[in-house]
């Protein structure tokens, strides 16, 4: 029973406010919703207590949403471990992001609109990963992808957030089309859409292909590949990313909660809940770890170049989700969860966290603009901080000791090595590339943001201010969850308790590759670490004057360190992880202020490359929005105006117009002609009869 | 000595009947200022009947000497019948007070019609048949001619009355044609006599025509649908609201009960006839209603065009073409008693009005009553995922199953040229010059009724299953 | 025998003539006398065949009733037969194209009239009377039986009854009646008023 209040309750507070927020006020809609959530949230824990915890898995049937036929449908909600993960995430992050919202929105008039909008996003969401078969999965997928329309176009005067609203819905609507096929495809081949059914027919499909085009394809690589697309578009992987960063066109709480947090990591979910359908497809779960890994590198070689606060944590999520996929991608389904739950937690106290800064600094954006904001806003630059290492992954190798995104980045590392395949290294070293990129522009928009000269003007500056303890207090809960979710719950996700804690909820055919992943060699786990320290290093001298000589030559020292611990032990990969490490210790030893600045002027053809996010927005506009315009235009004149409208509904139009105004004066109003237009469609009918039957018998 | 037949079976009649005597009598009592009360009490005694259909939804029981049938067929039929003659008085009453047709006969007159159509829908004999429907059709010319003062009404009473009889004639001619070569008035003997080897012979043919063409008067098919927009024009909008519902759905049952009851074997004769009709009704109500200014003549055609596509999943003869027919009728009378309410509403200072032009620019004056209008009209036109569209696709489905397929796409070519008027109206209330105001005084049973209707209309697609689920029921206690 | 068939034919073939008369007849007062004419040979129809109770109630009821009234109508109305008239010889060809249509293909079914073996077990209910006269006989039948049909017969006479209220009745105001009870309570003072008038001086 609570389990449909879970679901239900943001929705019946999104209708409230929606609908009556004229009559409740801001006051009142803040407080409906919010209650709504927080009880949502409460009750959320509660079931992860009790399914996950206490694992009794539930599946309650609502009702019946379609009967046609062999087609049967329910509205149901299935909770088990995987979903209750989900309900904490979405419900944990709702709830913070809606009290949080009372403060930062305090100055817009849409209050109630806003708030429903938040409410609404969170039941959508909330169908999607309690959803118990496909059908229903796809109505909270695009409930999402609606109220993330909504959302980023909340402002709609704004031009600029409109155009991001409608290229979010339509490049989402590209993955939504391969979902909805994949979904077509899987009714088509299992004859029913609900998981426990399709998921267990799966086994009796593997390896089963169909002809297409004189080709044998494999039924379930095409299957999952389609359900991949979709995902694909849901969680901005490469190639369908470009709404993500245009999506910070929305309030920040939005981009928290729905560009971080929650519906980007849809995909994810899916994939994990459908992994019963994956583990069978091993040509897919190769193309996810390649997307995977290459959206993590590629988004990391952007952020670090971006000057907008808010493009810079987007293009990190891009980049962390492309970690979530390629753990999915090797079969680590567990890490790629924990990551994403550990994620949510960093990743919306980033957002958060700028969101407070965009908030004290007038609705400043740009960090070239910022820089010695520290004693200003210490609260919120602290918290930025735990959220940055966190995101960076720094903690301490061997005695198991750091941030949550410590935890769960270095099990996806460790499980896409441990894949011992060819995918699973080009996943491994991209993350590697991708980790110190990540902490770098991590560090970068530290650096700038709180520390070193002030760029920002004498005004915005003197008014620069922390943020309201409303904003602050769903900041300290997230900075826990950044600093403790990993140790707490490492051991369930991904550790000793993984296979009571899923129960089932994940399937693996081969061996867990997460059992290797605890025996690989220390240089794996050492080495993540060695490039977000380096990374964050090398922004600090990259980006502040005064950096100690003591610190840059502890680095030196410490690269070295590491270099004869492995040339004592033999170790190959541990020299090799320590050559890298002096590497970057050399470029921190010899880092200055000034060294972007010439980094950027000598390699200006990369640095426009990047800035300009590979140009894969220019791409898409010459390759598909140039042509489908033009091609559309000419359809609308040429095409449609001309020739359809022409002969089609214009000519059918006048001739239809045409007959009804002669036919109208049949009806005359005379009883008798209608009484003789009676008689006459009896004889015609009994003629017809005569005559059809030979003339009787 | 001679057994007292089983009343049980035939409750909800009974209720309606006893309880008809009494409203009267407590009308002639109280007079002309008991309209409310009446109505009230009329609107709970529907109701009770309704409630009284339930306990024997699920049995088919034949009783007085097998004239008359209680299924879950008619069960269904009648709880639609009840339900749209329930919301037919609660949209009345506001209208009747303000046009000085304060008569606590009207109420009265729709109990009784409702009798008749109850008594249509279990007729399992020509002559229950009969009784039932000359029981259905004396009310409602009566109520055509309600607003005797008025020219228009009258006439509309007269001209429904005059080719009402003339329809009847046909009816009994064709019974007695049918009676002659079959021996027989019961439903179960003539089709134990249609059924047997050999060819039908040509005179039952012959009364199937006839009979089919008096019930194709009573659910106005084209080409016997010529009385429809000049009754529903004439009439008083609630009395026409009222024959847009409730006795088209009792006509359309009656059709089914007959051809399913009386002729199952020879369902490939009158296929023929009802493929001829429902295309020659779907045509016309389409293209007849394009030219119409007047909404009440428009709504006529409109009844027209659905009734073809109604037909159409009749001419099918499966059990799905009848559940289809069935779910078609409910959705029919969600959007129709929601449409009608709303033109009763449409009323200025200085009375009624009746012009698609008076609409104008409604969105702005009454935004949430043109929205509610919105709704309807594009179910009417079959726009997903609004209800009317789910009724035209059970009915196109069963169509295409049943090898109608040429049926099915001239029904969608219809559809689309009827969403052209219907899309008109939405034009002319959302962006044309604003005409005057309507009176903001709706009154609340309209308001209720328009809102349930437009809520089940548009929400129909979130729960489908207990409609569709029970027409199925429904239409396999007639194949059994 | 033949006596019976040759009256058959008579009274069959008078009932046509009549009927065809109803609707040819140039004078409607003539045209309702030839309906009372169609009425009285179709009794003798009826009586024919035994049915001597509906025979008779055919002459009382039609005949003394409802074809009176009519002829009290069309004898009251106004019409002006000539105007009505005109419109039908316009329609006359077609409608009698069809017309006779009609006509040949029911000729055909008549002429190919023969019952199906298994019909014409169950064909014809013959009237079991042993003896009742025709009135009980049928009144055995209407209560038991018909009782249904009966009933709801009635349920029709019912709204028709009500329809004529409906459409004709009003109250109007000013007529004079006869109330006997106010008469009876007539009271001498609300009535009569005294007055003194003083002696001599007049009013």
């Amino acid at each position: 029973m609570y389990l449909t209040f879970i679901v239900f309750l943001p929705l019946a507070a999104a209708i409230i406010a929606g609908f009556g927020g004229r009559v409740l006020g801001d006051r009142g809609a803040q407080l409906v919703t919010c209650g709504a959530v927080i009880t949502s949230a409460i009750l959320s824990i509660f079931a992860f207590y009790n399914v996950a915890l206490g694992h009794q898995p539930e599946h309650v049937v609502l009702a019946n949403w379609i009967v046609s036929g062999g087609f049967k449908v329910d509205w149901a909600i299935k909770v088990d471990t995987l979903t209750t993960v989900m309900l904490v995430v979405v419900n944990g992050v709702s709830c913070l992001v809606h009290v949080y919202s009372v403060g930062y929105m305090s100055h817009d008039p849409h209050k109630p609109r806003f708030m429903a909008y938040l409410s609404l996003f969170t039941f959508a969401m909330l169908m999607l990963v309690t959803a118990d078969n496909f059908v229903q999965m796809f109505f909270g997928w695009e409930g999402v992808g609606l109220a993330s329309y909504l959302l980023i176009g909340f402002w709609y005067k704004k031009p600029s957030a409109n155009a991001a609203a409608i290229k979010a819905f339509l490049v989402n609507r590209v993955g939504d089309f391969g979902f909805a096929l994949g979904i077509f495809g899987i009714f088509l081949v299992f004859g029913a859409l609900d998981f426990a059914t399709v998921f267990a027919a799966a086994p009796a499909m593997a390896g089963k292909s169909f002809t297409f085009l004189d080709h044998q394809v494999d039924v379930l690589n095409t299957l999952t590949f389609l359900l991949f697309i979709g995902a694909m578009g849901k969680s901005a992987q490469l190639g369908l990313h470009t709404w993500l960063p245009d999506a910070m066109e929305g309030p920040t709480p939005v981009s928290a909660l729905i560009h971080a947090a929650t519906m980007v990591t849809a995909g994810v979910f899916m994939v994990a809940r459908c992994s019963p359908l994956f583990e069978l497809a091993p040509g897919t779960l190769q193309f996810v770890t390649i997307i995977g890994a290459s959206t993590a590198f590629f988004a990391a070689t952007i952020g670090l170049v971006q000057n907008d606060i808010k493009r810079i944590i987007a293009y990190s999520t891009c980049s962390q989700l492309g970690y979530m996929f390629f753990a999915l991608g090797v079969g680590a389904y567990g890490a790629g969860i924990f990551h994403l739950f550990t994620h949510a937690f960093f990743k919306a106290l980033l957002f958060l966290g700028a969101g407070s800064v965009i908030h004290g600094m007038s609705d400043e954006q740009d960090i070239r603009k910022m820089g010695g904001l520290f004693p200003y806003m210490k609260v919120t630059a602290i918290l930025m901080w735990i959220g940055s290492l966190a995101l960076a992954g720094i903690g301490i190798p061997g005695i198991d000791l750091g941030f949550a995104g410590f935890y769960s980045k270095d099990i996806i590392l460790e499980s896409a090595y441990a894949a011992h395949s060819s995918v699973g290294f080009y996943a491994f070293w991209l993350g590697i590339a991708a980790a110190f990129m990540t902490a770098f522009y991590s560090g970068r928009l530290l650096f700038m943001t709180f520390h070193g000269h002030s760029r920002a003007d004498h005004d915005v500056l003197h008014h620069a201010h922390e943020s309201p303890q409303v904003m602050l207090i769903p900041l300290y809960i997230l900075a826990t969850g950044a600093v403790l979710a990993g140790f707490v719950f490492y051991e369930f996700f991904v550790g000793h308790h993984y296979a009571e804690f899923w129960n089932g909820a994940l399937t693996v055919v081969d061996e867990n590759v997460l059992e290797h992943a605890h025996h690989v060699p220390f240089w794996v786990k050492l080495l993540p670490l060695v490039m977000a320290v380096g990374g964050l290093a090398i922004s600090w001298s990259f980006y502040i004057d005064n950096v100690p000589k003591w610190a840059r030559l502890l680095g030196l020292v410490a690269a070295l360190g590491i270099v004869g611990a492995g040339i004592a032990q033999g170790d190959g990969g541990l020299i090799l992880t320590g050559v890298a490490a002096l590497v970057l210790a050399l470029v921190f030893y010899f880092g200055r202020t000034g060294a972007p600045g010439t980094l950027v002027a000598s390699n200006q053809a990369l640095y426009q490359f990047l800035l300009n996010k590979w140009y894969f927005d220019e791409l898409y506009d010459t390759l598909f929005v140039r042509p489908a315009k033009w091609l559309g235009f000419q359809l609308w004149k040429k095409g449609d105006g001309k020739v359809i409208d022409g002969y089609g509904p214009d000519g059918v139009t006048a001739a239809i117009g045409f007959v009804a105004r002669r036919a109208r004066v049949l009806q005359t109003g005379y009883v008798y002609h209608y009484a003789f237009a009676m008689l006459i469609g009896v004889a015609a009918l009994v003629t017809w009869y005569m005559l059809h039957s030979g003339g009787g018998h | 000595m001679i057994e007292v037949p089983a009343l049980l079976p035939a409750l909800p009649e009974i209720i309606l009947a006893i309880g008809a005597l009494a409203l009267l009598m407590l009308g002639v009592f109280t007079g002309e200022k008991s309209l409310r009360t009446v109505s009230a009490l009329a609107v709970l005694l529907l109701l009770a009947a309704a409630a009284a259909v339930l306990p024997g939804y699920r049995d088919t029981v034949v009783t007085f000497g097998g004239m008359f049938v209680s299924d879950s067929f008619g069960g269904f039929c009648k709880i639609l019948i009840l339900l749209g003659s329930a919301l037919s008085i609660i949209i009345s009453v506001d209208y009747l007070e303000r046009e000085n047709l304060k008569r606590f006969e009207y109420p009265v007159l729709i109990v009784l019609a409702t009798l008749g159509m109850l008594m249509m829908v279990s007729s399992n004999d020509l002559i229950a048949l009969y009784i039932g429907l000359e029981t259905q059709s004396l009310a409602l010319y009566v109520m055509a001619a309600f607003s005797r003062d008025s020219a228009r009404s009258t006439e509309a009473g007269l001209k429904y009355f005059v080719l009402g009889a003339l329809s009847s004639g046909m009816l009994l001619y064709g019974s007695s044609l049918i009676y002659g070569f079959t021996g027989g008035t019961s439903f179960s003997l003539i089709a134990a006599a249609v059924s047997g080897s050999g060819p039908v012979p040509i005179g039952v043919l012959l009364g199937l025509v006839f009979v089919m063409a008096g019930l194709a008067f009573k659910v106005s098919a084209v080409p016997f649908h010529m009385w429809t927009p000049d009754v529903y024009e004439g009439a008083p909008t609630p009395v026409t609201a009222f024959f847009a519902v409730a006795p088209k759905i009792a006509a359309m049952a009656l059709l089914v009960r007959t051809m399913f009851g009386a002729f199952p074997e020879i369902s490939d004769q009158w296929q023929q006839i009802l493929v001829f009709l429902s295309i020659a009704s779907m045509v016309v109500g389409a293209v007849f209603a394009i030219v119409q200014t007047n909404i009440k003549r428009l709504m006529a055609y409109s009844s027209i065009g659905h009734v073809g596509y109604a037909l159409m999943g009749v001419a099918t003869g499966t059990p799905d073409g009848v559940k289809s027919v069935l779910v078609y009728l409910a959705i029919y009378l969600a959007m129709n008693v929601g449409a009608f309410a709303l033109i009763i509403a449409m009323r200025r200072k200085d009375g009624a009005t009746e012009s698609i032009a008076d609409l104008a620019g409604l969105s702005r004056t009454r935004p949430a009553m043109a929205f509610a209008l919105a709704i309807f009209m594009f179910s009417l036109a079959g726009i997903p995922p609004l209800a009317g569209f789910f009724g035209k696709f059970y009915v196109f489905i069963a169509a295409i199953e049943a090898n109608l397929t040429f049926l099915a796409v001239i029904g969608a070519l219809a559809s689309a040229v009827s969403a052209f008027y219907y899309l008109r109206i939405v034009k002319v209330m959302y962006f044309d010059e604003p005409a005057d105001a309507f009176d903001v005084n709706t009154g609340r049973g309209i308001t209720a009724v328009a809102t349930v209707s437009a809520l089940v209309t548009l929400l129909f697609f979130v729960f489908p299953a207990p409609i569709v689920g029970a027409a199925a029921y429904a239409a396999q206690s007639l194949f059994q | 025998m033949i006596l019976q068939t040759i009256t058959f034919y008579l009274f069959a073939a008078i009932t046509i003539a009549a009927g065809f008369m109803v609707i040819a007849a140039r004078n409607p007062v003539h045209s309702v006398l030839y309906l009372i004419l169609a009425f009285f040979t179709s009794a003798g129809l009826f009586v024919l065949i035994g049915a001597e109770f509906i025979a008779m109630i055919l002459v009382i009821v039609y005949v003394g009733a409802v074809a009176v009234l009519f002829l009290f109508v069309v004898m009251m109305l106004d019409i002006n037969f000539t105007e009505l008239r005109q419109g039908f010889l316009q329609y006359l060809p077609i409608g009698g194209l069809i017309g006779l249509a009609l006509l040949i293909e029911l000729i055909m079914v008549v002429g190919v009239w023969q019952f199906g073996p298994e019909v014409a077990g169950h064909a014809i209910p013959q009237a079991t009377t042993n003896g009742m006269t025709n009135t009980e006989a049928l009144g055995n039948i209407i209560y038991t039986q018909y009782v249904y049909a009966f009933q709801a017969a009635g349920v029709i006479l019912l709204i028709a009854m009500i329809g004529a209220i409906v459409l004709t009745h009003r109250t109007r105001p000013g007529v004079k009646k006869q109330r006997i009870s106010s008469q009876v309570y007539r009271d001498p003072k609300t009535t009569i008023e005294v007055k003194k008038i003083k002696p001599g001086q007049g009013i």
